[in-house]
């Protein structure tokens, strides 16, 4: 994969902005089709395989695996009680991150807060630049949605229907499927699609426990759909299969790739074809705008460590920076044709924010597993799912849409059950005897898409790069609170049922952003004036605009977004490609 | 001190505080005292001493008497027992020592130091001797009225005795011998193939 240079006196055929899920996968399917793509990645390309060292043991590490000591990450509390821009009180960190930054495997992947500031409403607002974004720290479930989700507004009346049913998408879900690996077991579940699986992991013990328990109640957990390749994929060098090694659970990626990640999963395939030029420290202040056409020409872009100015010229712009970022950029794109920001004639962009809730949720132990010998249980991408079961044939009297739970049990490199009162040779007894016989699980909700919940440019507070900041205007509402209640009370209804003696239970809500699940600030619709593209993420204002990652769903769904924006982009990106060709563009 | 009603907190520290003035001198009070910097400068050791350690303390946090306190402190939350080491033989004071001395939170810092203190203090007003010239019986009697009173977090014995908890946890389960020889970690390793609970049979796709 040879790095190629930034030709500024040419046209490219495709620039794309970001190289996450959205981003790799837009230069996956234009370079295959024989396009000249550029990308702009804001960050660095890291010595990744060097930031993850996912086999490394804490005590091998000069801080066990922690963030180093000059280094801050934001907690709970202080996401609740302090107000962005986050940083007054924390002067004496030399870097601050967000919460999942507490960790000296992810500690360059997500950036310090303090470069890239926000004000407004609270938010743990989780951001990734460097190549490959997110990806590089991807949670790894991978599932389907459904007409459960796009027809939800025929279900309940609330929101508006995708402009695409799960019929349009199935074939690129399934594209996605094969090109990527991803491992599960089919349950033939209408409202969660069965993926085309490789050879899934099992469940434990405690698991089957209660997958069995469930399904006297008509409820289902399943293994976790990973989005890791357990069998291998032929067609990719970059990417091992899974060897089970067990640092799953540490936050961080996986450092012989079989977990997806964009660079290894998709950018260096398109690297290869000789189609895409890579450009990483290009940080995208401005889509420009040809003023005779009205469409776009190119993009406008700082290098991030010279602060050198720069624009580059292109047929077609494919913004995939994330959902909020994204929306940023096409606000920061305004000019006397596009005076409210580039496609946003409908004023919807940064509007109808959505994402998933979660906090609630439940520990507890099983009996019979006390004290026995240990297990490896880690050696998983993931250990369960337990999938939605509200309001799908009966309408809850509470709240709209559904949650399911993520959750896993047994021995962990660091013990669960510590947390547990006292000290001494019965404490210590006590942590071993329980290391094996935990279960847990989280939940994570559908956020309802409002208009009301949005995302603008700050006045005066701007980043490291003088670029206008994101302003939040974006609080949890009532359906989610009341959800929330019942989360908590199936969780504990369900870990009764199994027979589990409740370590913890809990109905607290993290604050807004924790599911670094942040969705649709430029919808999809049939409707210019209350959507922003249409159904292959085109821009109903300026025809060769694009916006390909989580910011064109209509809802969140309760399932997790990555597998379903690779796959819309996936199809959005052929009909492009096509378009391109007919001259439509 | 009875061993079988939870001691109140509140009303003993009144007590031994008391008689901490009368012992060591007024100037360790009043409490909270975040005049915790000069209590460090007291504790320190003897001028030969200091000397002798001079290298060694001037990289280090605890002073070589606050360490051997910390030792037997982490010792007496997780001893060793006939399956494996405890914190002392997992270094878990090296660790909280790199912790304190690297960490940017200076509250942190304080707290360490007016902990350590309070925790004499507490020693002689129970058993009138020092933490480590206790028996264990003793030691455990201490910690005990902290851990029973884990939730008066506005005492600042009771901040550090979680703090004190929370590091060592942390510094033992993740040395060789807590990962190893206490919990016998199977995994971080290749694995041909997990397996999963007996009754499941071969996994299907």
């Amino acid at each position: 994969m040879p790095d190629l240079e930034v030709n500024l006196a040419k046209t490219y055929d495709a620039v794309i902005i970001g190289s996450g899920a959205a981003g790799g996968m837009a230069a996956h399917v234009l370079t295959t089709h024989g396009l000249h793509v550029l990308m702009l990645e804001a960050g660095k390309k890291l010595p990744i395989e060097q930031e993850l060292r996912s086999m490394e043991w804490p005590y091998d590490n000069a801080n066990r695996g922690a963030l180093p000591p000059d280094s801050h990450s934001l907690s709970f509390n202080e996401y609740t009680i302090r107000k962005p821009p986050y940083g007054a009180g924390f002067e004496k960190a030399k870097h601050l991150k967000s919460y999942i930054g507490d960790s000296d495997y992810v500690k360059n992947i997500v950036v310090d807060e303090r470069e890239n500031p926000f004000t407004g409403t609270n938010y743990a607002w989780v951001r990734a630049r460097c190549l490959g974004g997110k990806t590089n720290i991807w949670g790894r479930l991978a599932l389907r949605l459904s007409d459960y989700d796009f027809k939800a507004k025929d279900r309940d009346g609330y929101g508006e229907n995708w402009p695409i049913s799960y019929s349009d998408i199935q074939p690129y879900y399934d594209k996605v499927d094969l090109y990527l690996g991803i491992t599960g077991v089919k349950e033939n579940l209408p409202y969660l699609p069965d993926s085309i699986f490789q050879r899934p992991t099992k469940l434990n013990c405690a698991e089957l426990t209660l997958k069995q328990s469930l399904q006297k109640m008509g409820r289902v957990a399943t293994q976790y759909r990973a989005g890791v390749t357990s069998d291998g994929l032929k067609h990719n060098k970059y990417r091992s299969r899974c060897y089970g090694r067990g640092a799953c659970e540490r936050k961080g990626g996986c450092d012989i790739h079989a977990a997806f990640d964009s660079p290894t999963g998709l950018i260096y395939p398109a690297q290869d074809t000789g189609n895409l030029t890579l450009r990483t420290n290009s940080t995208v202040r401005e889509i420009t705008v040809d003023p005779n056409t009205g469409k776009a020409s190119g993009v406008h872009f700082t290098d991030s460590q010279t602060m050198k100015d720069y624009h580059v010229k292109a047929k077609v712009v494919v913004v995939a920076a994330s959902t909020l970022e994204s929306a940023r950029l096409l606000l920061l794109s305004k000019s006397r044709l596009y005076p409210n920001g580039l496609a946003n004639s409908s004023g919807h962009v940064g509007h109808n924010f959505c994402e998933h809730v979660m906090g609630p949720g439940i520990a507890g132990k099983v009996k019979d597993l006390v004290g026995k010998p240990p297990t490896l249980d880690d050696g998983r991408p993931g250990g369960f799912y337990l999938t939605r079961f509200r309001n799908l044939a009966e309408k809850h009297p509470k709240f709209i849409r559904g949650y399911g739970f993520e959750g896993s049990s047994g021995s962990a490199m660091f013990p669960r059950g510590t947390d547990v009162h006292g000290f001494g040779a019965s404490f210590k007894e006590e942590v071993r005897k329980n290391q094996g016989a935990y279960i847990g699980m989280g939940a994570f909700g559908e956020v309802l898409s409002r208009y009301e919940n949005f995302v603008d440019l700050d006045p005066v507070v701007k980043d490291k790069w003088g670029i206008p900041a994101l302003r939040f205007h974006y609080k949890f509402g009532d359906n989610e609170h009341r959800m929330a209640e019942d989360m908590k009370e199936t969780a504990q209804e369900m870990f009764e049922a199994a027979g589990f003696e409740i370590m913890y239970v809990s109905d607290r809500v993290l604050t807004e952003g924790w599911s670094i699940h942040e969705l649709g600030t430029a919808r999809m619709g049939n409707d210019p004036k209350t959507s922003v593209l249409n159904q292959f993420e085109q821009s109903h204002d300026v025809k060769n605009l694009f916006v390909v990652d989580g910011s064109a769903f209509v809802n969140a769904s309760c399932q997790n977004p990555t597998w379903t924006i690779m796959s819309l982009c996936w199809r959005s990106c052929d009909y492009l490609a096509d378009e391109l060709k007919k001259g439509n563009l | 001190m009875s061993t079988n009603d939870p001691i109140d907190l509140r009303q003993d520290r009144r007590q031994w505080l008391r008689t901490s003035a009368t012992m060591v001198g007024a100037s360790l009070l009043p409490l909270p005292a975040v005049a915790a910097e000069t209590s460090q400068a007291e504790a320190k050791p003897a001028a030969s001493t200091a000397k002798a350690d001079e290298g060694k303390s001037a990289a280090h946090f605890f002073t070589p008497v606050q360490f051997t306190l910390v030792e037997e402190l982490s010792e007496t939350i997780i001893p060793a027992d006939s399956r494996s080491g405890g914190a002392k033989a997992a270094k878990v004071a090296d660790y909280i020592d790199k912790v304190l001395r690297e960490t940017i939170d200076d509250n942190k810092k304080s707290l360490w130091r007016e902990g350590l203190r309070l925790i004499e203090i507490m020693s002689q007003h129970y058993h009138d001797k020092s933490f480590v010239a206790s028996t264990a019986v003793e030691r455990i009697a201490v910690l005990t009225v902290l851990s029973d009173n884990s939730k008066l977090t506005e005492l600042p014995e009771v901040r550090f005795f979680n703090d004190l908890k929370e590091l060592t946890v942390t510094g033992y389960y993740t040395s060789k011998i807590g990962i190893h020889d206490e919990l016998e970690y199977k995994g971080n390793r290749i694995l041909k193939e997990y397996v999963g609970c007996d009754d499941q049979g071969p996994a299907t796709s």
